[in-house]
């Protein structure tokens, strides 16, 4: 069994059109395993995984795997407040999944305001896209525009393939240390009534700076 | 208010607790700053009675101000009165800069100059103290030997290394490490023996002894003035102040011993004193400048070397604590390990329970959010429609009483994790949804497989497993919960009556099966030969709790789901 001890809890959400493999994605991280075939998610999806940060801080990622589909969009909406970092996730072979992305982009800030997210855009499926004529080159995003449109809206941005394994690891790391680096600095903070991060079972006193320093600024407010 | 956020996050930074934080900034802040109180704190292991003694002295010493300007007496010259109060006033802010000071390292007294520079602050301080005896060679007198010895004594706790110095400075500083009272009282005394021979006024001994010679021809008051005898005479002072003042030198009620040596200052000359106690005040002066230069209130050198919180920077108790410490944080993580391990409500959360319920709760929110403004949206007697209907629906969904198990007992052939799977499709199969109920029967299926034979046989083991096994349950069964939940608010077609009907008999099947596995573990430990039956009831205790807790969490799920039943009727 994996050392249950972490420091933190993460909660961060993974939202995107349907189809393109944001459970995949999951289970890879999760399980390192790829599954040819899943069924739609229904609802929101609940998958969690312990990692390190660069400075060896253990961070339980709790993921929120919500259901793409159109008809389950008016519930996914309820689950957004509480994550403080949100995977926007498209299919680099699918156009349109990449152009709702803004319109998820949207949706999350709207939704988990006041708190602002670390965002990553991840275009999932590049073992399907093809860098050569003979498959086809199936891509319909390219790297370059989705760096571009990562870097106009400050987002982390990678591809990924969740059959192979490529970035899959990146993806979530990249999102987790950045939250943690904002903790470090104090931009994030523990907070009650908000489980966007939670201080984890190795801190069963909570004597954790960012806890006190929001404790003294609640006081001298008041 | 940023200045002393900063400070905090300074102290924090070192590794003190908050109280101790506190208490450091409360003195800091305070004026009067207690040496006395420091010295407490930080040498308990120190001979007590010497230390109160010096305090009381301490408190006295205005009295004793006071009565010498009462008396106007005649041996005392003014100047030096003067002198006196003032440098006490001095010595009194000494400890600070001693104690800041420790590390500059000054080979000989006549090198005072260089006194203040404070650049090898770091090495000093991890030295461990350096015993003090070899000064009390130089010491001629037994007089003065004893009370340097007390002196050396209440100090050496307390010096860093102060290999250098010579004797009387070492005692001399040690002495105000100490408790700088006792020097206080001493020069107010006029009894100055260390103070001169600290501040090497000429031939310090030969002056010493002629006081204790002048002393002892007056009075049959023993000469060195230990700390309790300074404090009885306090005492007499205290007493008869009047007396005392009326009277000549030789009927001088608290002091043979003062008058002693008021002669002594007023044959040897005023010069010896006063020039001793100038040279004390510059050194003090010039210390507090250098230590002060930059750093008001020593505050930074006081928390560098750590001695506003009490502690002694040793470094062998330093690393002692140290590696306490790290046992114990092993210790605690093992155990925090361990009670993880056979912790509900962590392995609940594990199995994803918590956050199932916690999505449910969320949806439950919206959608009663959602009925309310339907019923503000409509006309008093629609809202009362509505509010009949909801009730309507929350009756349908009240537990059944706790009915006789009229389950038919499963036919032959079926195993009990195919007849738990079949009853649960038999509860669902109005709800019209597709809800997966394979996890939880493979889940049960595997507890039947390890109760009918597992190698575990421990009575811990099994414990674990059975907690564990609820724990898993319970979170599966929240999940159906949550599931249903979000399917129904996406059905398209709603049929209140029977999804709440359904979702009771779901409910009934779940908590009846949490008793099952419980019973299923119970008995598994009951049938175990243990030598330890206390301990086995008390697991067995726990898991009938825990069970309990399971069918709590599991009825909460279905209270947070009625709202979704209730809208579809609405």
């Amino acid at each position: 069994m994996v050392d249950p001890i972490f420091d933190y809890q993460f909660r961060l959400i993974l939202i995107g059109d349907s189809t393109v493999g944001k459970s995949s994605l999951l289970k890879y991280f999760t399980d390192g395993k790829f599954a040819e075939l899943s069924d739609p998610t229904v609802g929101v999806d609940f998958f969690a995984r312990i990692i390190e940060v660069q400075d060896g801080t253990r961070i339980k990622l709790q993921l929120w795997d919500t259901a793409g589909q159109e008809r389950f969009r008016s519930i996914t909406k309820s689950y957004y407040r509480n994550s403080v970092g949100a995977l926007l996730v498209y299919d680099v072979c699918n156009r349109s999944s990449f152009e709702h992305i803004p319109l998820w982009m949207m949706e999350a800030k709207r939704h988990i305001e006041p708190h602002r997210p670390v965002f990553a855009l991840v275009g999932c499926k590049i073992d399907l896209a093809g860098s050569d004529s003979k498959n086809g080159a199936r891509r319909q995003v390219t790297l370059e525009e989705a760096q571009q449109f990562a870097e106009q809206n400050g987002l982390h941005q990678l591809e990924t393939s969740a059959k192979t394994g490529f970035n899959v690891e990146n993806a979530f790391l990249i999102v987790a240390q950045d939250v943690y680096n904002r903790i470090q600095s104090g931009e994030y903070k523990v907070e009650d009534g908000w489980d966007g991060i939670k201080t984890g079972f190795n801190r069963p006193n909570g004597m954790d700076f960012n806890l006190l320093e929001a404790e003294t600024v609640q006081s001298t407010c008041c | 208010m940023h200045t002393s956020d900063s400070e905090d996050f300074e102290s924090a930074d070192e590794g003190h607790g908050s109280p101790e934080k506190k208490e450091r900034k409360k003195r800091l802040s305070s004026s009067n700053y207690s040496d006395n109180a420091l010295e407490t704190d930080q040498q308990p292991q120190e001979p007590k009675p010497s230390a109160t003694a010096v305090k009381n002295i301490a408190k006295e010493t205005d009295g004793w101000d006071d009565f010498d300007i009462d008396d106007n007496e005649p041996i005392a010259p003014p100047p030096t009165k003067a002198k006196v109060t003032d440098s006490k006033k001095e010595v009194e802010q000494k400890p600070t800069n001693v104690k800041a000071d420790q590390k500059s390292q000054v080979p000989c007294w006549d090198e005072f100059d260089d006194w203040g520079q404070d650049d090898t602050v770091s090495t000093q301080r991890t030295e461990p103290p350096k015993p003090v005896q070899n000064k009390q060679s130089a010491q001629p007198d037994p007089n003065i030997k004893e009370v340097t010895d007390r002196l050396a004594a209440a100090s050496t706790g307390a010096s860093g290394g102060w290999g250098g110095w010579g004797w009387s400075v070492d005692s001399l500083l040690s002495t105000a490490t100490a408790g700088i009272s006792n020097i206080t009282s001493q020069v107010s005394q006029g009894i100055s023996t260390v103070l001169e021979t600290g501040i090497g006024a000429p031939d310090p001994e030969e002056l010493a002894r002629s006081s204790v010679k002048a002393n002892e021809a007056k009075a049959p008051v023993p000469a060195p003035i230990s700390a309790e005898d300074g404090d009885k005479l306090q005492g007499r002072q205290g007493s008869s102040p009047e007396a005392g003042a009326n009277a000549g030198d030789a009927a001088f009620p608290f002091g043979s011993l003062f008058s002693g040596v008021s002669k002594f200052v007023e044959t040897t000359g005023t010069k010896v004193i006063s020039g001793g106690l100038d040279t004390l005040e510059t050194i003090g002066k010039k210390t507090m400048e250098v230590l002060q230069d930059g750093d008001p209130g020593l505050a930074k050198k006081r928390a560098l070397l750590g001695l506003g919180a009490g502690d002694k920077p040793v470094l062998s108790q330093v690393l002692r604590e140290a590696k306490a410490k790290a046992d114990e944080d092993d210790r605690v993580r093992e155990e925090k390990r361990e009670a993880k391990e056979v912790h509900y409500e962590n392995l609940f959360d594990d199995f994803e329970g918590l956050v199932h319920l916690e999505a449910l709760e969320m949806l439950s929110k919206q959608i009663s959010m959602r009925i309310e403004e339907r019923m503000r949206s409509v006309d008093a007697d629609k809202r009362q429609d509505i509010k009949e209907t909801l009730q309507q629906v929350a009756e349908l969904c009240e537990m059944p009483e706790e009915e006789e198990d009229d389950d038919e007992p499963p036919s032959e052939g079926v195993s009990k994790a195919d007849a738990f799977h079949e009853r649960l499709q038999t509860a669902t199969q109005d709800l019209g949804l597709k809800l997966q109920f394979q996890p939880l029967v493979k889940q049960y299926t595997d507890i039947l497989t390890y109760i009918s034979g597992s190698p575990d046989t421990t009575v811990k083991g099994i414990y674990k497993r059975a907690v564990s096994g609820l724990a898993q349950a319970t979170a599966l069964s929240v999940e159906q919960y949550h599931k249903a939940a979000e399917m129904l608010l996406v059905k398209t077609r709603r049929s209140t009556a029977d999804e709440a009907d359904a979702l009771t008999q779901m409910t009934v099947v779940l908590t009846k099966h949490i008793s099952e596995l419980a019973t299923l573990f119970t008995e598994k430990l009951n049938g175990l030969p243990s030598d330890n039956t206390e301990q086995v009831n008390t697991y067995i205790t726990n898991i009938f709790l825990e069970a309990g807790n399971s069918s709590t969490y599991i009825q909460n799920a279905f209270q947070l789901a009625l709202p979704i039943l209730q809208i579809g009727a609405v």
